[in-house]
């Protein structure tokens, strides 16, 4: 169907536009395995590739790492529970508002995050103030600003997958006798499982990966992975920064190996990418 | 228990039983106390984990670290209005300015801080003790300089020579350093505090295109061949000499009689903090020679504590790059912080240099 | 029927207002006092922060800046990104799924990590500067950092990956039977293009870049890392003036007017492309 030259223009443009996506991980990568003293000129390729930097990754950064996942995780949950019953209420109901509410709920997305973390910070104290309830440099504080740029990504893509949804699968699961709990549960969900999985998958990311946010948020020995590396830059520019960051490059190989086990890759695709919508 | 009538028995069970409640005493001067440090994070805090913290564990007490810059932890006390998560608090000279405009600090009670005679006078005060120093130096790469057939570096406008266009890296105004070299920059232009526009004058005139915000962003520049010639304190090119960069530092000469420019590093104890006692003990200890020294040599920045600088002296590379002599490291240039009026400041800078 | 699906929509709706309104409002109800500096504000309403920024030189200067770069950074990255998703929505084979999977690694890792990689690629002695001054194409080493180019590419890594995403997304509603339609009438592979797959992917492809171009506008990291203090967006002046200056009714309203910016722009540009559409269907 496509002609030769139309395969070799798509495979030259597809490679430059992959060389450029994919060089900076390659070289973090690589650059890691450098062989020099300590921080000698950061090359790639390196002069003699050595793992000594792995040895020296500080233990922080691990602690970090594992705060940002517990975090991540948690907030694409509770990002989960908030946005599969908004997105089902807001697609199968009829109001008049409904740009304006879903506006309400992607609202986060058009935010800088820097903004929300100051303006978070800010709520916070004024919840104080007002309450005695103490949220800033907590757990839960940093949770909830999590939550709040993690779930339009859910939404989004349930949305999205919502949109699509054939009905004629529901109405068949209630003319064979299925309540309406039975049929959510059996029926609705697992269709839409798909476009959980993809915002989920996304969710996580913008949550693990957040800077900005983050910085205003972290509890006192609470730092977040990518707030440690930025703060890593600042202090101790050595090759065990690499070295950290090509763990987790590999890590989210690991992560996309699971995803294609556990749902296959095209179920990413098929949801719809985003909240284009 | 058979009841001893040997009185050397009853000595030694008195002298025991009065050495275990000294002992218990001091052991318990801090316990279940939480001191909350607010600090760079990364190798910075590495160094008060090993030689603080113990001594602080010893007494039954955790130290628990906010890290962050200042700068961002001034942005959470102010978005807290004073109220902080932390009891003590590292501040920039760029903060002081902003602090004494608000309320955020309580009095410091010199008398807890014996270790203060190791200072000079004027690196503590009531609201402030010293606790580290930089020298804000030009460093440069001698051989590049060689290449080039220019001279050594004397002051800022030596920066401006075309053969170094793209080569010179400055800190950003936004950096930890960032007033310091700036005010630095502006006296040797011929201004002060409250006339920059001199200084402005002369860092278009010296037209770098590179500005740091991290001082470990020269260091890998200078190896990489990016830069030849950068601001930044001399621990960094310390820290860039030990890696194998060429580089040699020059004080540079502000105005006749005053050569060099220098900044300190202060501690504050939060007004909102609970653990006086504590911020106090912890201060001390910042003052200690050891700690001081490890510190130095670890992070690059220069010892306060006089004993510390002489010990300086034992090393090759520092002997070379940093200025050991007491006096003239006093006589440095210091910006008087509260002439500064920061808005002004970085409005010019980003209206002259930002493109 | 439906109501029963409104009662799902209401605690969460409840919960995201309040975070939403919440924390915009504390900041940006700043903006519309006098800033009297350190986080403190005046107690008359004013428009004065709005004035300062539109009267300004060097705060237009910074909007421009933004805007251009993430325009640009948005159209780069579309284009990018379209052959792979084009590929991927097409070949349904082992190698489109690999693409995929760099794709999605690329949106996994951290842009802080990205840009490591960009400052050692680009560093004076790294791969690019050696090539090129041995091509002879250059003189002295090219830097990234400061520079508007640096910017965008850094934008560009930021966003490629949900861009492949979202153009995928849009490729795939066209069946290929369409493709092979045209062809059996005699249509060129150009023709297809240009006639049937252009036409009816261009308005999710608006859409589609209208989002990356939002995520551009907000993003601060890689703005932050690669210009160098040289080359200022909003997002990064925001970020300065909230730590550095600690002006909060300024900071405040600068990302207000970044905000509603942004929702203009998104707002012109939709209206924009229906106009067009009934322009065009009038036409043919």
């Amino acid at each position: 169907m496509q002609t030769w030259t139309e395969k070799i223009i798509m495979f030259i443009w597809c490679g430059f536009s992959y060389v450029f996506l994919l060089s900076p991980m390659i070289v973090v990568m690589g650059a890691s395995l450098h062989g020099g003293e300590f921080s000698a000129a950061i090359k790639f390729p390196p002069d003699e590739p050595s793992f000594q930097w792995y040895s020296k990754i500080p233990a922080e950064q691990f602690e970090a790492l594992g705060l940002s996942l517990i975090v991540a995780a948690v907030a694409t949950f509770i990002a989960a529970l908030i946005a599969i019953p908004a997105a089902l209420g807001l697609v199968r109901s009829n109001f008049k508002l409904k740009f304006a509410v879903s506006s309400v709920f992607r609202a986060p997305l058009q935010i800088p995050a820097i903004v929300s973390g100051i303006a978070f910070l800010q709520l916070y104290y004024l919840i104080f103030d007002t309450s005695g309830l103490m949220l800033a440099g907590t757990i839960p504080g940093m949770l909830l600003g999590h939550v709040f740029i993690a779930t339009p990504f859910l939404f989004g893509t349930i949305v999205a997958v919502l949109q699509r949804f054939d009905h004629r699968l529901e109405e068949a699961s209630y003319s064979l006798g299925a309540g309406r709990w039975r049929t959510l549960y059996r029926v609705t969900l697992p269709t839409i499982m798909p476009g959980i999985y993809s915002g989920g998958l996304y969710a996580f990311m913008v949550s693990f990966a957040d800077v900005p946010m983050s910085i205003f948020l972290t509890a006192p020995g609470f730092v977040t992975y990518p707030v440690e590396l930025f703060y890593a830059m600042e202090n101790d520019f050595d090759p065990s920064i690499l070295a950290s960051s090509s763990l987790v490059i590999v890590f989210c190989l690991a992560m996309l190996l699971i995803v294609q086990k556990v749902v296959g890759l095209e179920t990413l695709l098929r949801s719809g990418g985003g909240s284009a919508r | 228990m058979k009841k001893h009538k040997n009185p050397l028995a009853s000595l030694g069970l008195a002298f025991g039983l009065a050495l275990g409640v000294s002992f218990s005493a001091t052991a318990g001067e801090f316990d279940g106390v939480t001191l909350k440090v607010a600090t760079w994070g990364g190798s910075w805090k590495a160094n008060m984990e090993k030689i603080i913290v113990p001594k602080f564990e010893a007494l039954g007490g955790k130290i628990e670290f906010v890290t962050g810059s200042p700068a961002a932890n001034f942005a959470k006390l102010v978005a807290g209005r004073g109220r902080a998560p932390f009891d003590v608090m590292e501040v920039l000279d760029a903060q002081v300015g902003d602090f004494a405009q608000v309320d955020y600090l309580q009095p410091i009670n010199l008398d807890l801080i014996p270790n203060k005679v190791n200072l000079q006078p004027f690196q503590y005060n009531t609201t402030y003790v010293g606790s580290w120093n930089t020298q804000e130096t030009i460093c440069y790469n001698t051989e590049k300089f060689a290449e080039l057939g220019l001279p050594a570096p004397k002051t800022y406008a030596d920066l401006a020579a075309p053969e170094l266009q793209d080569k010179v890296s400055l800190p950003d105004i936004n950096s930890g350093a960032g007033l310091a070299n700036f005010g630095g920059v502006i006296y040797a232009a011929g201004g002060d505090e409250q006339n920059i526009q001199p200084g402005l004058d002369l860092m278009k005139k010296i037209n770098a295109t590179k500005f740091w915000t991290r001082g470990g962003e020269t260091k890998t520049q200078f190896e990489s061949g990016d830069i030849y010639a950068a601001v930044v304190h001399a621990g960094w090119c310390t820290r860039a000499a030990r890696a194998g960069s060429p580089v040699m530092t020059v004080h540079p000469e502000i105005k006749p009689g005053v050569k060099g420019l220098a900044k300190e590093g202060w501690l504050g104890i939060m007004k909102s903090s609970k653990n006086a006692k504590a911020a106090h003990w912890f201060i001390n200890e910042y003052l200690t020679t050891d700690f001081q020294y490890e510190y130095a040599i670890n992070s690059g920045v220069f010892p306060l504590n006089k004993d510390a600088i002489e010990k300086m002296k034992g090393d090759e590379i520092n002997a070379k790059l940093m200025e050991l002599r007491p006096d003239a490291i006093s006589s440095m240039l210091r910006l008087d912080y509260s002439k500064v009026d920061k808005t002004a400041w970085i409005d010019g800078w980003n209206k002259t240099l930002t493109k | 029927m439906e109501n029963r699906w409104i009662a799902y929509l209401i605690p969460p709706f409840i919960i995201t207002l309040l975070l939403v309104a919440g924390s915009q409002y504390v900041f940006i109800q700043n903006s519309f006092y006098q800033d009297l500096g350190l986080g403190r504000t005046g107690t008359d309403l004013t428009l004065t922060n709005y004035i300062k920024f539109f009267s300004d030189s060097f705060y237009l200067k910074t909007f421009w800046i933004t805007i251009k770069v993430s325009a640009i950074a948005a159209l780069l990255t579309l284009f990018l990104g379209f052959p792979i998703a084009y590929v991927v929505a097409r070949m349904k084979s082992k190698l489109a799924m690999f693409l995929l999977a760099g794709i999605v690694v690329s949106t996994f890792v951290t842009i802080v990590i990205k840009v490591f990689g960009l400052i050692i690629i680009f560093s004076a002695d790294g791969l690019i500067n050696k090539t090129l001054l041995n091509l002879g194409l250059i003189e002295r080493a090219y830097s990234i950092i400061g520079t508007q180019e640096g910017v965008v590419i850094g934008l560009m890594h930021f966003t490629i990956g949900f861009s492949v995403l979202l153009l995928y997304s849009v490729v795939v509603t066209v069946p290929p039977s369409l493709e092979y339609a045209a062809q059996i009438h005699g249509a060129s592979r150009f023709r297809v293009y240009q006639r049937v797959i252009i036409p009816l992917c261009a308005p999710g492809f608006v859409v589609g870049g209208l989002m990356i171009f939002n995520m551009c506008m907000g993003a601060f990291t890689s703005a932050a890392l690669l210009g160098g203090g040289r080359i200022l967006t909003l997002p990064v002046l925001v970020q300065r003036t909230v730590m550095m200056e600690v002006k909060y009714s300024t900071a405040a309203s600068i990302a207000f007017i970044l905000l509603v910016s942004v929702i203009l722009i998104n707002l012109f540009s939709l209206i924009a492309i229906r106009r067009l559409r009934s322009a065009r269907l009038v036409v043919a």
